[in-house]
């Protein structure tokens, strides 16, 4: 614990304030796989700017083609994963977070976590429909 | 059995004397396999050292005041079981992210303020004499907040949140799990005056999820998902036509 003396406290004696170190994420497993999960925004960030340099280097976006960087073609492997920790951690959270009630019932928590999960299968074959729809 | 020991490493702080809090061990008797850390506490408080100070009340889980951190992790010393540790030493401190008094004393203050912030009671329009009636509800109404009504202030959850250890402005895992719980009250109808509380930037929206409250909550409150549900609750209220209607 690093040392504090707050003398100005509202109570009379004086008090020990701790102050969290830097690295308090690593005094728990839970809090790592937190940060883990806060950590995906960045390669999927990174991804996102290797892209449009990679369709900028092809000259237009028709001539793109994905597969000519294996290099890219590995990191956009890697960010998949980490997109996929991502999506699977939140949505397997909604049935914590949605509270929704069908015919004044509660809808079973599993069952709002299938309806997530089966709502982003089909998102993304709408998604990948288009895209392949306009590639071509 | 008689002899087997254990040893309590205390965290000591004098507010006259020291800049810091510092561990003191004690060697005592580990004598019966369902003593806890509470009870070893009050062994070296009876029988080794009588300035050691920490709060304690009900020694049943139930009062909330005997939260104190047990090898890293905030727990209710009175359901912390010794046998889960022997042989190896148990190390007890203060609970994290709360100013240190004395010893495994912490200033509760902070906490009782914003608890008092989200009015946890029932708020109706206009009161109705007591001969008008029972506010009567069914038992699906009652499950709709029961998980949430098993919060006993043990502090244990702000303890556990980094979020409010990096910046304690935070309201807190049990504020709104409290605010929760009454918004959720079929008999209450003071939704709008907590909304301003949990929906400003210190309220729900600075939590990030960690979920670690819910991990060391001992009733099974599930704080996170009070959180999380009231930050989707005040999204609807803000984008639904109609959404703030009562």
């Amino acid at each position: 614990m690093s040392a504090e003396a707050d003398s100005t406290a509202h109570v009379a004696t004086r008090v020990y304030k701790p102050a969290m170190g830097a690295g308090w994420w690593t005094r728990k497993r839970h809090y790592f796989l937190y940060m883990v999960r806060e950590f995906t925004a960045l390669p999927m960030a990174a991804w996102l700017l290797w892209f449009l340099i990679e369709i900028q280097r092809s000259g237009s976006v028709r001539t793109f083609r994905p597969g000519t960087s294996t290099a890219f073609v590995i990191f956009s492997f890697i960010c998949l994963l980490f997109a996929l920790y991502h999506s699977i951690t939140f949505l397997s959270l909604a049935g914590v977070i949605i509270h929704a009630k069908v015919l004044d019932r509660p809808v079973p928590p599993r069952a709002i976590v299938l309806t997530m999960f089966g709502l982003w299968f089909v998102a993304s074959i709408v998604i990948g429909a288009v895209l392949i729809g306009f590639g071509r | 059995m008689a002899d087997k020991r254990i040893t309590i490493r205390a965290a000591r702080f004098d507010p006259e004397k020291d800049k810091a809090p510092h561990l003191q061990s004690y060697d005592i008797p580990f004598s019966d396999d369902s003593m806890v850390v509470l009870d070893a506490l009050n062994y070296i408080k009876a029988h080794v050292d009588g300035s050691l100070s920490y709060r304690w009340s009900c020694r049943m889980g139930i009062c909330g005041s005997c939260g104190m951190t047990v090898n890293g992790t905030p727990k209710l010393t009175c359901s912390a079981f010794l046998r889960d540790y022997w042989p190896r030493p148990v190390t007890v401190a203060p609970l994290t992210n709360f100013p240190v008094v004395r010893d495994l004393v912490v200033d509760m203050e902070d906490f009782m303020q914003k608890l008092k912030s989200v009015k946890p009671w029932i708020i109706r329009k206009r009161e109705m004499p007591l001969g008008a009636g029972e506010h009567r509800q069914t038992m699906d109404q009652i499950d709709d907040f029961r998980q949430f009504s098993q919060c006993i202030n043990c502090m244990l959850c702000y303890a556990a949140c980094p979020v409010y250890g990096l910046d304690n402005k935070f309201l807190g895992p049990a504020a709104i799990a409290l605010a929760r719980r009454y918004n959720l009250d079929s008999r209450d109808q003071g939704t709008k005056i907590r909304l301003p509380v949990l929906a400003q930037a210190d309220g729900v929206w600075e939590c990030s999820f960690v979920g670690e409250c819910s991990v060391v909550c001992p009733k099974g409150v599930d704080p996170a998902k009070a959180i999380q549900q009231t930050k989707l609750d005040t999204t609807l209220r803000f984008t639904l036509p109609y959404g703030n209607r009562e």
